[in-house]
């Protein structure tokens, strides 16, 4: 019987858990700390562009996988393109064959854009392909999936959007980036108002060491105090098992 | 009234897109009112019919006769050539004698309201969107602040029209609520940034425009769709005058602080 009726159920279930960006950084941290949560006959769907960075993640967590019955899928697939996130809504459908009792799905991808001057901003191709990427592609996978997994009474359905204290604060020189994650927090906001039967959470990821931080570093100067990705991973599983965040919120990670 | 406020908006450039009907036709006959002659005001929509008859209504206007200069550009700002072509006319229109750029970025859409966010698995639709509502208006505005560079004399204002839907989730309403979150953030970057620059978020209010026809009548989720309809029912809707006249009286006062969200029931 499962579990997921439970206030504080110690895994995530036997769940479908698709991670977008998990080739590096955040997501990458995400899909160790999910393997460990998720149970026996599980599947965990790691998207990315690089099929060569997917397999490398496959492989560091093939054995612990093997043991845990966990099977794992690599989609290697741009998701600023209609079959991009078409393709990881076959997949996932294809690969449920089995009932689940938990849809997991962490909108992690997302780019910085280019760190400037706002009147820069002219062209409008190059604007356009930010916002398909970081907004456009997570909206469509996002209702892809809801489609493909309708919502139904013993299914935990959970949509996490990796944010920003940026979608909450205007940074000069980072339009693009406040815009994206300020477009992303209000459309999951209004997911979270649609869907009562879905949790969802955006989640302030804060500063971790990633290829990301290093671009910010070499972009604009300014040298953060990093945190290890798998620490604030370890953050976002502890919010998902205990599941008492109110659906829509926005959490960031200095207050778990 | 407050002894700083200003009679007029100044000899001014003034851009308004969606012109064409709505609020920013009222914001273009306003604003009209309160530029001092010489001033010239670029009009932006898709319809070259209705810039047309606007152009020819502000001819036949005290302003007009007083030698307010209307251009007309119908352009598609969700293509690369519609904010180019607005910024060109521009450039034609200005001369060093005036000393107010304002741009009006007025222009929207409310998308399918007749559906909820899980519905929306098609890429163009939501791409075609984001084009018009949010990338369109940071193109254009990055462009005339590059025409239009900062220099001593020249006042420089820039105004998003917004909604209390920038800040709060409506059911059924997924790609403006987003739309507009967007913006809003993106016109709260540029303040941070420019801080010689006027920044004006407004929400102008529940209009009664055809925007809010189709408000009342498509919305999806039921009962916001009742409560738009109530509001036309009972006569609760904002006329654009009333709206824009608030508008008008927060740039003569210019007291507003850059990058704010100021509601017309602020006010």
């Amino acid at each position: 019987m499962s579990d997921i009726h439970s206030k504080n159920p110690r895994t995530l279930g036997r769940g479908i858990c698709i991670i977008t960006g998990a080739s590096k950084g955040f997501g990458h941290a995400l899909a160790h700390e999910v393997s460990h949560l998720l149970k026996a006959g599980s599947i965990l769907l790691l998207v990315a562009r690089s099929e060569s960075l997917l397999q490398e993640l496959k492989q560091e967590l093939q054995s612990f996988t093997e043991e845990q019955q966990l099977v794992v899928r690599c989609i290697a697939v741009d998701l600023s393109t209609r079959e991009g996130a078409h393709e990881t809504v076959m997949v996932a459908k294809q690969e449920a064959v089995n009932e689940m009792d938990h849809v997991l799905l962490i909108n992690n991808a997302g780019s910085l854009g280019d760190i400037s001057q706002f009147a820069s901003f002219t062209d409008l191709d190059k604007v356009n392909s930010y916002l398909s990427l970081n907004v456009s592609s997570a909206l469509v996978l996002t209702a892809g999936m809801l489609q493909a997994f309708p919502c139904r009474p013993d299914l935990r359905w959970s949509i996490v959007n990796v944010s920003s204290v940026f979608a909450l604060q205007a940074l000069p020189s980072w339009v693009l980036y406040c815009t994206a994650k300020a477009a992303r927090k209000m459309m999951f906001n209004v997911l979270a108002e649609e869907e009562p039967n879905v949790k969802v959470l955006s989640y302030s990821p804060g500063p971790m060491d990633t290829e990301m931080q290093k671009d910010i570093q070499r972009l604009t100067g300014t040298k953060n105090n990093l945190f290890p990705c798998q620490e604030s991973a370890a953050k976002l599983m502890k919010l998902l098992l205990d599941n008492e965040f109110p659906s829509g919120t926005h959490v960031d990670f200095f207050t778990v | 009234m407050s002894s700083s406020e200003r009679a007029d908006l100044g000899r001014a450039l003034c851009v308004i897109t969606g012109a064409s009907r709505g609020f920013g036709r009222t914001t273009a006959i306003e604003m009209s009112r309160l530029v001092k002659p010489g001033s010239v005001l670029v009009l932006v929509a898709r319809s070259a019919d209705d810039l047309r008859s606007l152009q020819a209504e502000l001819a036949e206007s005290e302003a007009g006769k007083a030698g307010l200069l209307v251009k007309c550009v119908v352009a598609d700002l969700a293509q690369m050539e519609g904010p180019e072509s607005v910024v060109s006319a521009s450039k034609e229109v200005f001369s060093e004698d005036l000393d107010h750029i304002i741009l009006v970025n007025n222009a929207a859409s409310l998308g399918d309201v007749s559906r909820f966010a899980k519905s929306f698995t098609n890429m163009a639709e939501v791409d075609s969107y984001l084009s018009f509502n949010v990338s369109s208006s940071l193109c254009l505005t990055a462009s005339i602040l590059q025409a239009f560079p900062q220099r001593p004399g020249l006042r420089r204002t820039v105004i998003n029209v917004t909604s209390l839907c920038a800040l709060k989730p409506f059911c059924s309403w997924v790609l403006y609520c987003t739309g507009k979150a967007a913006r809003e953030m993106m016109f709260r970057v540029l303040a941070e940034e420019e801080p010689d620059l006027r920044v004006l978020n407004y929400s102008p209010g529940p209009l009664d425009t055809d925007m809010q026809l189709v408000a009342r009548s498509r919305t999806g989720d039921p009962s916001l769709r009742k409560t738009f309809s109530d509001m036309f029912a009972e006569g609760r809707l904002l006329t654009c005058e009333a709206s824009c006249v608030k508008l008008m009286k927060l740039l003569l006062e210019d007291t507003y602080t850059s990058g704010a969200h100021v509601d017309v029931f602020d006010l």
